[in-house]
């Protein structure tokens, strides 16, 4: 763990700079342990590193450095309950402008490229980009694949995609270069909750395929308040 | 005594805003701080007409609106000298100043600076979104529905009692020139980078390019002999980060900059300098200081 001063009002800490399961898990204890420290005015935890923002006429780097040292993250193990949102997605044509060139680029068919994205459940490593934009991963190695070369002006609210070994989920409107490959009418960014983000680095989501008719429905049952995603432990 | 004075925005301007001190907490979720881009100055608008310092103002850019008032009060002007008027007549910045009944406010030339702030005394009737009424970068329509100020649009401010006048002294009021140094702090990667591009980095004048804007600065020309040390996993960046892209590309965070980036985060920009930024308009030109905390 490395502790660095990050301007004049925060500090980085470096974990082992990897994408892994277990080195996140560290951050997300780190930052639980630090978010409420007196003084602590945000935090950003990310893949393998946390960012920590300070008032300086309540705390120092020196101080907050020092309490940091003394915390025992090192028995950090993935979250022993797990908590798996479970998103219904329709991968069918008119919500998947770029299936087409994912099943080029991996050499694997619609059908495949569904079932192994439904496989299992992916970790929420971090939030970023844009409000509620949760970075899931990782992918299983088949489903590799480059961002678009030319990204799109405006990616709609809900579009699933893939970029690297990561896939995501748009939350509101927004530009993006990630491959879309399906949709979710359920929303992951709700500006009206007290927490807007649906989703917390720790989480995990399972992605469900669903039909156009099945995605329409649910989109009713949305409007009508009658629909939540289904949430399982374990 | 529940009057309100109104401001009606007869011309939008090119960008004016209703912005606080911003959001700070939820970066976590990706979402920016937003909030003035010149913090100080809009304290300081606030602090002339008797309001919360951390409160809303208007943040006005280069080219700024028509107002018309509906009601009295008072307004206090800072920042940027973008040649406020008072029904086609000159008026101080830095002072509280009385509003009449059908006053116009109106600006003119740019001559120092890029951004005016406007306090209006009194409370805004303005719906904040976690915890602040600042324009919010995404969705500012639903989010903060008043605060990306629109053409006839009406803002409605509670009277509160007038408070003696106030004036800051010119010698108090920030020096705004079109060539500022700027200090910096060593960033994250700071240690990863060579002596060449450090050495280039700090011994040229950069440039505000035109594609610059409150989420961020380009600054024109890229760094010699850059050489992005190694893959950086995406990780936190805060207003004042200067990132610079695999193509050596130097790029100034600014209030509305996302929370996250897989960029290099060469310097940090020192807090108090990121106001004397916010008032560079492109083609200003700036130099940077390492120093030290």
């Amino acid at each position: 763990m490395i502790i660095l001063p990050y301007g004049d009002n925060a500090l980085l800490i470096n974990l082992d700079q990897r994408i892994d399961e277990v080195i996140n898990a560290q951050v997300i204890a780190l930052d639980e342990a630090i978010r409420h420290l007196p003084g602590v005015t945000f935090t950003i935890p990310a893949y393998c590193s946390l960012t920590v923002g300070f008032d300086t006429e309540l705390t120092t780097f020196d101080t907050l450095k020092e309490h940091i040292g003394t915390l025992n993250i090192s028995g950090g193990k993935p979250e022993a309950a797990k908590v798996v949102y479970h998103i219904p997605v329709c991968y069918e044509a008119p919500y998947a402008p770029d299936m087409e060139a994912v099943t080029e680029f991996t050499g694997l068919a619609t059908e495949e490229i569904i079932a192994q994205h439904t496989a299992a459940p992916f970790r929420v490593f971090m939030i970023g980009f844009i409000a509620g934009f949760a970075y899931l991963g990782s992918l299983p190695k088949a489903l590799y694949c480059p961002r678009r070369t030319d990204p799109r002006r405006l990616v709609e609210e809900g579009a699933v995609g893939l970029a690297g070994y990561q896939t995501g989920i748009y939350p509101t409107n927004a530009p993006g270069g990630w491959q879309l490959i399906g949709k979710t009418p359920v929303a992951t960014f709700r500006p009206d909750n007290e927490v807007p983000a649906l989703l917390k680095p720790g989480d995990y989501v399972q992605f469900k395929s669903i039909s156009q008719e099945e995605y329409i429905s649910i989109e009713e049952e949305i409007k009508e308040g009658t629909f939540e995603p289904e949430v399982s432990y374990g | 005594m529940a009057e309100k004075i109104r401001l009606h925005f007869v011309k939008p301007g090119l960008q004016t805003t209703i912005q606080d001190q911003g959001r700070v907490g939820y970066q976590g979720m990706g979402v920016p701080v937003n909030g003035a881009m010149d913090k100080a100055s809009a304290r300081t608008a606030n602090y002339l007409v008797g309001n919360d310092e951390n409160g809303p103002v208007l943040e006005i850019t280069l080219l700024g609106p028509g107002i018309r008032i509906e009601g009295e009060g008072q307004i206090a002007i800072t920042g940027g000298n973008l040649s406020p008027k008072v029904n086609g007549e000159s008026v101080d910045m830095y002072e509280t100043l009385d509003v009449e009944d059908g006053d116009m406010i109106s600006f003119g030339r740019p001559v120092t600076g890029c951004r005016s702030y406007l306090a209006v005394r009194g409370d805004w009737q303005v719906t904040p979104w976690l915890g602040s009424c600042s324009a919010s970068a995404t969705k500012a329509s639903e989010l903060t529905p008043q605060s990306v100020i629109q053409k006839e649009q009406v803002l409605e401010i509670e009277y509160e009692e007038l408070i003696p006048p106030l004036a800051i002294d010119e010698e108090e009021q920030p020096e705004l020139t079109a060539l500022n140094i700027i200090r910096v702090l060593p960033g994250p990667e700071f240690s990863l980078i060579s002596n060449l591009t450090i050495g280039d980095f700090f011994s040229r004048d950069f440039k505000v390019s035109n594609d610059s804007n409150r989420m961020g600065y380009k600054l024109e020309g890229k760094l010699a002999h850059f050489e992005s040390a190694r893959e950086v996993i995406s990780s936190g960046v805060i207003p004042g980060t200067i990132q610079v892209t695999n193509a050596g590309q130097p790029i100034v965070l600014m209030a509305d900059a996302q929370s996250s980036g897989g960029y290099t985060r060469l310097v940090n920009v020192v807090t108090e300098d990121l106001d004397k930024l916010a008032q560079m308009k492109p083609g200003d030109v700036l130099r940077f200081r390492l120093v030290s905390l």
